[in-house]
């Protein structure tokens, strides 16, 4: 797929894929094109060309809520809270697509009692647990990530995409999110990581696809995008074309 | 309860009364578009207008059924509603403002202009409401009537507010990215939350056409939909109660004002209304929330 801002191209003819169960790590310098890729995925802007196929089935050009329909849900760079609501409630949105259409009635009762269950099992599981209730102001920044994890993993994702995860965390919060999301894979789920750190990400990923102005310029291994020379140059900068 | 209340008063009290709860029901009505889904609308005074003309008009200029009437007025509201809130939604920020603002304009303009239906500027008068089941209601029945409608109009609201679709309207009011980002369709959730509301507006409109047995164009002028914002923004919006706090006070305080200060009580009002922002934005119940958590310490 590729994306162009007027005369700029942001990403050019980028090819990967992701499986379930994995977590690849998508990587490069500020400006790589890494916030494009995937705010592409999410639908949050069309591409210019290209597809993406989930399941098969074309993605590219759906709006975000019809992608997350899909089994694709998101956490956002910035963390991006419902302010008037407890916690459960903001996790509970996460699974709104599960609801059907029922309002009234007994069934639609149990199946509000069946997910706010679960929404207690997800902050539980992100490490927020006892704090269902509480309001989403009192929680610092890296609970609030948590917190946006444990809402993606409401809708039952089948691809769960990361922006920047580990931006704005304390190390020993870095470490509890690396657990997180390997159990997140462990579930069978596809994680995309988009990341900026490179020390948090290659002992997380499956799978690294390294991206520079807006190319893939390296897909493989962690241990080998380690020792890729491209990369590393990319990341230090020593060859990087001066405009 | 607030039945009984009504077998208790006289005819005057009786009256205010009524009115008082027609303000409750549209203001937890209102409450729930503009403080629970965060749409600012300046129409919900003008479909209690819509119902209470339809209804009337249905009725007595072209001989309708009451409960065929009853449903053609809704469905007059519900498409009057739909075709405010599906263009204005597709659009960004205060677009829904100033649409139902031309609209609850338009409305007086049509009321005025409308001729032998609608009565032109002296409305309609000297009708009153058909029998039920051979019963007339009137009085304090008429007024159970009312307290029946601003119950079930609650009911309605209450479990909307606690289902995934009150969640879904406070997540498109809090972050609509982020809404959107979790599969709710923004545009459809605002455009559900508008109509349900404004044909519920009409519904305690069609209630109203029999309180005075009189509609005309006065009645149903713009400032009320200021008013319903100040109820709403006074009493705490977001929450049911606080709107309709805020609706009895608001209706009330003129009565106990106007003896006072004649016709400068609306000054009163614009004062109240500051205060609730700048010193308490979660209104009365705010207020009284922050008493409960202390008493209870």
């Amino acid at each position: 797929m590729s994306k162009r801002f007027g005369g700029l191209t942001a990403v050019s003819e980028l090819d990967f894929e992701v499986r379930e169960g994995e977590i690849l790590g998508m990587i490069g310098p500020n400006g790589a094109g890494k916030s494009t890729t995937f705010n592409l995925i999410a639908g949050s802007y069309p591409a210019s060309s290209g597809e993406v196929f989930f399941d098969q089935k074309p993605l590219l050009g759906l709006p975000p809520h019809r992608i997350a329909a899909r089994g694709i849900l998101r956490t956002f760079q910035h963390n991006r809270p419902f302010e008037g609501m407890p916690v459960i409630d903001n996790v509970l949105v996460g699974a709104h697509r599960s609801f059907g259409v029922d309002l009234f009635g007994r069934k639609s009762k149990n199946k509000e009692h069946e997910k706010r269950l679960r929404a207690e099992e997800l902050i539980e599981f992100v490490g927020l647990g006892g704090m269902a209730q509480a309001d989403v102001g009192t929680l610092s920044f890296g609970q609030g990530r948590l917190l946006e994890i444990a809402r993606a993993l409401a809708g039952e994702p089948r691809l769960i995409l990361f922006d920047e995860p580990a931006a704005g965390l304390a190390p020993a919060e870095l470490d509890r999110l690396a657990e997180i999301i390997r159990g997140i894979a462990a579930r069978g789920i596809a994680v995309l990581l988009i990341e900026h750190d490179m020390h948090f990400l290659l002992p997380l990923a499956h799978r690294v696809v390294v991206l520079n102005f807006g190319a893939k310029i390296a897909d493989g291994l962690p241990d080998d995008i380690r020792r890729n020379p491209a990369v590393m140059d990319a990341y230090l900068g020593s060859h990087a074309p001066h405009p | 309860m607030l039945a009984g209340a009504a077998f208790l008063l006289g005819d005057y009290h009786n009256d205010v009364y009524r009115k008082m709860l027609l303000w409750v029901t549209l203001a937890i009505g209102y409450n729930f578009l503009f403080g629970i889904c965060g749409q600012v609308s300046f129409s919900h005074f003008a479909f209690y207008g819509i119902g209470a003309y339809s209804v009337v008009i249905l009725l007595f200029h072209f001989h309708v059924p009451l409960p065929l009437a009853i449903v053609l007025g809704v469905a007059v509201c519900v498409v009057v509603a739909l075709a405010v809130a599906i263009p204005s939604t597709r659009l960004e920020g205060f677009y829904l403002a100033l649409a139902t603002l031309a609209l609850a304009q338009l409305f007086v303009v049509l009321l005025n202009e409308g001729g032998e239906i609608t009565g032109g500027t002296g409305g309609i008068a000297n009708y009153r409401l058909p029998a039920i089941f051979g019963m007339q209601m009137r009085g304090p029945w008429y007024t159970a009537v009312i307290v029946f409608v601003l119950l079930m109009t609650y009911a309605t609201l209450r479990r909307l507010d606690h289902s995934w679709f009150g969640r879904a309207c406070r997540a498109v009011r809090d972050n609509p990215e982020a809404a959107a980002a979790m599969g709710i369709n923004v545009a459809r959730t605002k455009v559900i939350a508008f109509t349900l509301t404004s044909a519920l507006a009409g519904v305690a409109g069609m209630v109203y056409a029999f309180v005075d047995n009189t509609v005309n164009p006065p009645i149903f002028g713009l400032e009320n939909a200021f008013l319903l914002l100040f109820m709403v923004i006074v009493g705490g919006s977001g929450r049911h109660a606080g709107a309709a706090i805020g609706a009895v006070l608001l209706f009330l305080l003129p009565f106990w004002l106007s003896p006072l200060v004649g016709h400068h009580h609306v000054l009163v009002f614009g004062v109240l209304m500051l205060a609730a922002i700048l010193l308490q934005p979660k209104g009365l119940i705010g207020i009284w929330d922050r008493l409960g958590t202390r008493f209870s310490r």
